[in-house]
């Protein structure tokens, strides 16, 4: 039988690979995968611990608002990335460093 | 003034100064005159000598056996002791200032022709002033340590005289040679100031050998006798000041160098002759008639110091000099080394005459050959330009001073051989002319103090009488070679163009002004004996000649001359010489009697090798020393060098990577990098974490 344990490995494994993504790819689309990738294992952690809310069903509701919050996110990054684009022609986030002192 | 003269006394010392420092102001404005051959600075010297001549015949006639006249200036203390600054005006320096004056105002009247085309011009006015200035300050300087600067000066422009053509190899040789027995002298002369001062407490030449002068008192009071070499301590009167007695005879061994030396006596002579490298008329003034009268001077002012037996060292060197120099005179061919030696044979005379007792008549052969060797030189000069003429117009390789050569010149230089013959008259010293009166007063007087003597005394005289025949048959030599026969060069070549006269007025006007000095009629009114002229009459010591001596010596020493005279006259005149080229005797004379050989190879060799030895141990064993310590102190500073490089610069250089490492870590965090900022934070998540779990 499946256990809550696969699940929370499988969030985890998901989150690793968001957070490797996050640090290490020079694509700000790829980060926003990345990223997604991250909020997909909270959310699926957030199914798998809604077995234990049976009459309600808490843990699904909440999936998808924040399905939808994320949708949101994606919406408003991928403006930003364009926005970025259009200002330094390049999205590669090494060489957009105007954040330094 | 600090003391008191009488207003005719302050106006002589007056007059005195300007005419002494008027030489100075001349050679002053001639050193700032442009120009190097400016015609301007032969008539400024000129006419600053002249000015000067007639303010000292001025000042002679007030001071000339009236009272001296001593005026002087505080000068400067040091410690207790007091020096001054004066001038001294007794009968000894006003005759000096009016000799030095008046053979000095030809001298520079015949410079202006016979310099007239030199390059150095102006420079030769401005030495020759200098010059002029510092004897007649000497002559007139008061006390022994303005002497003793005084005679320093007159030194050193001597030694700028000889060089004066300094590009010559000789005459640069000449002058240090001069300028190095000079100073053997002038140490001698500063041994025995600072003795006598040592003794004395003064330097006040007035004081110490005037007319009551502190020597004198010291002789009465020890027994007429004071420095005899019985006394134990020399004795000051008022001083209780003992010294031994050989300090005494180291003072007078201090004066004798310092005579020797400028006088140019044995054994210091060797420099005259070489200084003949300088230009003519510098010869007849400094080293013939007054720049080596100076130890005579010196002599004269210092004269109570002496006892009997220095007095006849005095005497024997004097004798020996004068006949040695009239010895080798008789061989040499160079004009002027022939009128050098016969200056060293007078000078001779002088110091012998000093000697023996005879004081007036040394100084009166000291004015007396002042004229008639100063003549001889200049007759010289014309002689030498004449010959360097004919030798430039034929262009012939022969030496201008060189009498071989000559011959003849009467004919074609007549007023200079007129001169020539009252020079060579004078200087033989035959009867009407000044030079007999001052020599037969030096011979008298030389047989009277040798007489009841020690018969080895008696050579004195009988050498001086040979001298006296000597300088007779060498100035005949000279003028019969120079002036009668043939000129010797016209039958070697055949088209010899001779163009020569006696010069303009400048030539002749000097002459003759030192011509008529060479005659009796200036110092005696008697032309055979000077026994009751004005200048013996002027000095009290030395009364000239007594007894039998007084006639039969000047008759006899004059009929000997004049045959010798006739004699060489005879040889000469008639070419063939009778005299043979070899032998040891000539040698002997023909090569100075060896004093230069000896010299060189008794001081010079053996300075020159200590000179080396020193050099050598210099060179390997001090230098080789340094070098050492230098090499230890190069390997030393390797090592230092190797330590702080690999240590101490290692050890920063490790911090310095150190720091650069931490620095290069940090600046990552700090990169703008958004992916960096993330990561860090993710470490320190991750840190937090683990610090967590294992703690």
């Amino acid at each position: 039988m499946i256990t809550i344990t696969d699940f929370l490995l499988v969030g985890a494994g998901l989150f690793c690979i968001g957070i490797y993504m996050l640090v290490s790819k020079s694509n700000l689309i790829q980060i926003l995968i990345g990223i997604e990738l991250m909020l997909n294992a909270a959310i699926l952690n957030l199914v798998a611990f809604g077995r234990y809310d049976r009459f309600n069903n808490g843990g699904q509701m909440f999936a998808l608002f924040a399905i939808v919050l994320a949708a949101a996110t994606t919406a408003v990054t991928l403006a930003i990335i364009l926005n970025v684009y259009k200002r330094y022609r390049t999205i590669d986030p090494g060489k957009i460093d105007g954040l330094k002192d | 003034m600090e003391q008191f003269l009488p207003p005719a006394d302050s106006l002589t010392i007056n007059i005195t100064l300007i005419a002494v420092l008027l030489p100075l102001a001349a050679a002053v404005i001639n050193c700032i005159l442009p120009g190097k051959k400016n015609k301007l600075a032969g008539w400024i010297s000129t006419s600053a000598i002249l000015t000067s001549a007639i303010l000292s015949a001025l000042v002679f006639s007030l001071i000339w056996n009236a009272h001296p006249v001593h005026a002087f200036i505080h000068w400067f203390t040091i410690g207790t002791t007091e020096l001054n600054a004066g001038i001294l005006l007794n009968n000894l320096s006003v005759l000096m200032l009016l000799l030095v004056n008046l053979v000095a105002l030809p001298v520079h009247l015949y410079s202006i022709a016979y310099m007239g085309h030199d390059d150095g011009f102006k420079r030769y006015f401005t030495y020759l002033s200098f010059f002029c200035f510092s004897m007649l300050a000497l002559v007139v300087a008061d006390n022994l340590v303005t002497l003793y600067i005084f005679w320093e000066l007159v030194g050193f422009s001597s030694y700028l005289l000889i060089g004066f053509w300094f590009t010559r190899d000789k005459a640069v040789m000449a002058n240090k040679k001069a300028f190095i027995m000079n100073r053997i002298g002038d140490i001698g002369l500063l041994m025995t100031i600072i003795i006598i001062y040592s003794v004395f407490h003064t330097f006040d030449i007035d004081k110490l050998f005037g007319k009551t002068s502190i020597v004198e008192s010291v002789l009465l009071l020890n027994r007429a006798g004071w420095l005899s070499p019985n006394e134990n301590n020399w004795i000051v009167p008022g001083i209780s000041y003992h010294l031994p007695i050989i300090w005494q005879y180291i003072a007078f061994a201090g004066i004798f160098l310092a005579v020797a030396a400028k006088s140019a006596q044995f054994p210091l002579h060797t420099w005259l002759p070489d200084a003949m490298e300088g230009p003519t008329s510098i010869s007849a003034l400094i080293h013939a008639a007054t720049m080596v009268a100076a130890g005579v001077f010196l002599l004269a002012r210092v004269y109570p110091l002496f006892n009997p037996v220095e007095l006849t060292i005095l005497a024997i060197v004097g004798c020996f000099t004068a006949f040695m120099a009239a010895t080798i005179a008789l061989a040499q061919n160079d004009l002027k080394r022939i009128l050098a030696y016969s200056t060293i044979s007078q000078l001779g005379y002088m110091v012998m005459a000093m000697g023996v007792g005879a004081y007036s008549s040394s100084l009166f052969h000291l004015v007396t050959h002042a004229f008639f060797k100063c003549l001889l030189f200049l007759v010289a000069g014309v002689v030498i330009h004449q010959v360097a003429h004919i030798r430039d117009d034929n262009q012939l390789a022969i030496d201008p001073q060189n009498i071989q050569f000559m011959g003849g010149l009467r004919k074609k230089l007549p007023f200079t051989f007129i001169m020539a013959i009252i020079g060579g008259v004078a200087l033989a010293g035959l009867p009407f002319t000044s030079g007999f009166l001052s020599k037969d007063g030096i011979l008298t007087q030389t047989f009277a103090w040798s007489a009841g003597k020690n018969p080895v005394f008696e050579l004195v005289p009988v050498f001086s009488v040979l001298t006296t025949l000597l300088t007779a048959f060498y100035i005949t030599r000279m003028i019969v070679k120079v002036f009668f026969g043939e000129l010797r060069i016209a039958p070697v070549v055949s088209t010899l163009k001779i163009n020569i006269d006696d010069g303009g007025w400048l030539y002749k006007l000097p002459m003759l002004l030192l011509a008529t000095g060479c005659f009796f009629s200036l110092f005696s009114a008697n032309p055979i004996s000077a026994g009751h002229s004005w200048f013996l009459s002027g000095f009290l010591s030395g009364s000239a000649g007594e007894g039998s001596y007084t006639f039969l010596i000047p008759v006899s020493v004059t009929i000997a001359s004049l045959l010798v005279i006739y004699y060489a006259w005879v040889i000469y005149s008639n070419r063939a010489n009778p005299f043979p080229q070899r032998g040891i005797l000539f040698d002997i004379a023909c090569r100075e009697w060896y004093f230069d050989t000896i010299y060189e190879r008794v001081i010079i060799k053996p300075i020159l090798f200590i000179g080396r030895a020193c050099f050598w141990t210099d060179r390997r064993v001090i230098d080789g020393f340094i070098v050492l310590f230098a090499k230890a102190a190069i390997l030393f500073s390797r090592i230092a060098a190797f330590i702080d490089r690999r240590i101490i610069d290692g050890f920063i250089d490790l911090l310095v990577k150190l720091v650069r490492g931490i620095g290069n870590l940090v600046r990552l965090f700090q990169g703008g990098r958004v992916q960096y900022y993330l990561y860090s934070m993710l470490m320190a998540i991750a840190a937090i974490f683990i610090l967590k779990i294992f703690f």
